[in-house]
């Protein structure tokens, strides 16, 4: 099957020598009209954090976006006579930019689905992607996407890969781009990845610890997405990928950026001879129904309700130390907790949870799996804060509370325990509950560290089914029904702490 | 019953107390009078361990507090000193988030270890004495200045102090309820309580105190029977002192 490529990639040379002239015989037209009709422009949206090779930053020029299909837009750009205008966009909301006419097409690798096609148009396929599983170096028990049953794969979240993963009943973790995935893999945080081929090429199969498993397998296609109703501009991309094919620029692009394989030759000959492929290319549809969303949302409102939990009794905990030692500690400790403090509060708990999973890994070659990076980062962040609630109502006690106490033979130590304490907790109560509220909001930046909470449910389901609206309302729900009663528990919790005392005298009065 | 001897408390450079010496026997009242800025709350406050003396000591029964014993010797003489001298602030001090009852019993259920049940009793007994039983499961904040003084005069006896301090106890009261406290420390002084009192009002102290004391600049300018101060003055400045009061 490489024969026929070898061929046919002299035919496109002649061809791009007269397209050579017409392009330049055009941009001199285009010049001499530019001061009078501005050129129209073909705006593109992508996602080009993690995007090689599709398109990403330069590496040696960050100001400029390079990649197979940059170029490949440039060419049917200037085939359509447009500009190509590139609008760095964001993967998981690429569909519901290009409605809200952020730009005019998507490219992105993006595949047809039954899902989309209910939103978006698309155009003609102008690659066949597969799909390649990567596991550890030294991992010999998969060696096929059969032998991951009962294992944890990675991928991209919403791709072709996600859903054969989903239908086969695999266990899977979406991840925002491919290096995360990797990394992943390679910490031992899951046991594959399952990727398209091209990101697959460029990310993992020069990575000396991991290897590949089997061969690449299930065929799909990359299009063009547009706006529905949009039909003279998909004619237009129609007839700019079919060109791009015929005259060969598309493998030229393909072959210099290493993509062009027997799929590639198979596919531009059936559209070459306007023949139907001899394989036919898988379409993947997402399932998704109602039942299995909500399902999915409440055992993520589980993770949520956990983790706000857990780093709450961590920041609860761990807060009183830092703020005893920062009140009344040596000077050295007052140092190290105000340090410590000002650490947490200082900077963004984003950038310290993406520290924690990708950073700390590198420095101990230990990685703590997602959940457990979100609950301690929080759990640490939200201690900071803590602390100084605590803080603030220690210094609120006046200092008669502590001599009252002395005088009447307490130690230190129990006045703190029975005296101080008990006011400190109170005053502290009502801010620790707004704490507790706002931590159970933040727990959503885990959705920056692949841990499948509520935040990331929604922005994957909607998605997928692009039903924003609706799950927005179910999710805001799900929300309001976990903080709403947290906000009465802890009424009822400050209402008992005032009333404990009066119950603890009476019980003493029954018995006297 | 307490006995000061030559007690010296420096803060800094600046001498407060420039040796102090007097001695209280059992069952008398002992008013410490003086003008603000006399020092007679740093000597009280030397009484109860809240200043560290500088030279000097203070005695109490059998603990005697030093100026120059080695740290760890003084917390465990101030810990003792503590349990054998009860103090009624000048603010109360009671403990807000705990109710009259409990206020009394915190101490000797969890200082003195004394059962609940045993505490409880002899709260609602202390309670009675000072009036303020039917206050008993109220909260701190719900009484007057002069209720919650009572309350804290229950609370320090809980303790079953040697010796009880009072501070300025006329400063929140209006004339009838200093008649009142008058005879409520009379009549705890005649059961066989100590006390030490520190006010400026000479009519109060007078009418209440078996011997005065009179303090300026650090300095014990007169002390005897409260007849003889206040009616002979020996000293020109404590003459002053009381017809300026008059």
């Amino acid at each position: 099957m490489s024969r026929p490529a070898g061929e046919d990639a002299c035919a496109p040379k002649k061809m791009h020598r007269k397209t050579f002239k017409a392009a330049v015989t055009l941009s001199i037209l285009i010049i001499c009209a530019l001061p009078i009709h501005a050129q129209q422009t073909l705006r593109w949206g992508a996602d080009p954090s993690g995007g090689a090779p599709y398109v990403y930053t330069d590496p040696a020029n960050p100001e400029n976006y390079i990649g197979y299909e940059k170029e490949m837009v440039d060419a049917l750009a200037q085939a359509m006579g447009r500009r190509a205008e590139f609008v760095p966009s964001d993967w998981e909301t690429l569909v519901s930019a290009l409605q809200r006419n952020s730009f005019d097409v998507i490219v992105n690798g993006l595949e047809p689905t039954g899902d989309r096609a209910q939103q978006i148009a698309f155009s003609n396929p102008y690659y066949v992607f597969q799909l390649q599983l990567t596991v550890r170096r030294d991992d010999d028990r998969i060696h096929s996407i059969d032998d991951c049953k009962k294992r944890i794969v990675g991928t991209l979240g919403n791709t072709a890969a996600s859903r054969i993963l989903q239908q086969q009943g695999i266990p899977f973790r979406s991840y925002q781009d491919p290096v995360g995935a990797y990394r992943d893999l390679e910490l031992k945080r899951i046991d594959a990845v399952v990727m398209d081929v091209p990101a697959e090429a460029f990310y993992a199969r020069d990575n000396p610890k991991l290897k590949q498993a089997g061969s690449p397998f299930s065929r799909g296609t990359y299009v063009i997405g547009l706006r529905k109703g949009d039909d003279a501009l998909k004619a237009d991309v129609d007839k700019a990928i079919e060109k791009i094919i015929t005259d060969g620029t598309l493998e030229r692009i393909l072959t210099k950026w290493k993509l062009w394989n027997d799929a590639q030759v198979e596919f531009q000959n059936s559209v070459k001879t306007k023949t139907a492929p001899t394989v036919p290319f898988e379409m993947t549809n997402s399932s998704f129904n109602w039942g299995e969303a909500l399902m999915r949302l409440t055992r993520a409102a589980l993770v949520t309700v956990s983790l706000a939990l857990g780093s709450m009794i961590i920041a609860v905990t761990l807060g009183l130390p830092l703020a005893v030692g920062q009140w009344n500690g040596p000077r050295w400790l007052k140092v190290i907790c105000t340090v410590y403090v000002e650490f947490f509060r200082g900077t963004p708990v984003l950038v310290q949870l993406l520290f924690l999973y990708f950073g700390l890994p590198m420095v101990t070659g230990i990685g703590m799996p997602g959940w457990l990076t979100a609950l301690v980062g929080l759990g640490l962040n939200y201690a900071a804060y803590e602390s100084q609630v605590y803080r603030a109502a220690l210094e609120a006690i006046p200092k008669g509370q502590w001599e009252a106490s002395y005088s009447l033979g307490m130690s230190p130590l129990l006045a703190f325990r029975r005296i101080i304490l008990p006011q400190a907790f109170r005053i502290a109560l009502p801010p620790m509950t707004n704490d507790f509220v706002s931590l159970f909001k933040d727990t959503s930046v885990a959705f920056a560290i692949s841990v499948w909470e509520l935040a990331t449910a929604y922005r994957e389901l909607a998605n997928a089914s692009g039903q924003f609206l609706l799950l927005g309302v179910i999710v805001s729900l799900f929300y309001l029904a976990m903080s709403l009663p947290m906000a009465r528990l802890a009424g009822m919790l400050e209402k008992r702490l005032s009333n404990r005392s009066i119950e603890r005298v009476d019980e003493a009065e029954v018995t006297a | 019953m307490i006995k000061v001897e030559n007690l010296r408390k420096r803060f800094g450079s600046n001498e407060v107390l420039k040796g102090i010496n007097f001695e209280v026997p059992p069952q008398t009242i002992l008013g410490v009078i003086g003008a603000s800025g006399s020092g007679k709350t740093t000597l009280l406050r030397c009484m109860n361990g809240l200043e560290t003396i500088t030279e000097g000591s203070v005695t109490c029964v059998d603990v005697k507090l030093q100026g120059g014993q080695s740290p760890a010797e003084y917390k465990r003489c101030v810990r003792d000193l503590r349990l054998k001298v009860g103090t009624v602030f000048q603010h109360f001090y009671l403990f807000p988030h705990l109710s009259v009852v409990g206020n009394v019993i915190e101490a000797p259920v969890h200082v003195l270890k004394t059962p609940k049940k045993t505490a409880v009793a002899e709260a609602y007994e202390l309670l009675e004495s000072v009036g303020m039983k039917h206050a008993a499961r109220r909260y701190p904040e719900s009484l007057s200045g002069g209720e919650q003084q009572r309350v804290a005069i229950a609370r320090a006896l809980a303790m079953h102090p040697a010796l009880l301090l009072l501070d300025e106890p006329t400063s929140a009261l209006d004339p009838r309820r200093i008649a009142t406290l008058r005879g409520l420390l009379r009549g705890f002084a005649e059961k066989g309580h100590t006390m030490i009192i520190i006010s400026h009002s000479i009519g109060f102290l007078g009418g209440v105190s078996d011997n005065l004391l009179y303090m300026e600049g650090g300095h014990v300018v007169e002390h005897g029977p409260t007849e003889q101060v206040l009616n002979a003055p020996k000293d020109p400045r404590v003459k002053e002192f009381i017809s300026q009061a008059e």
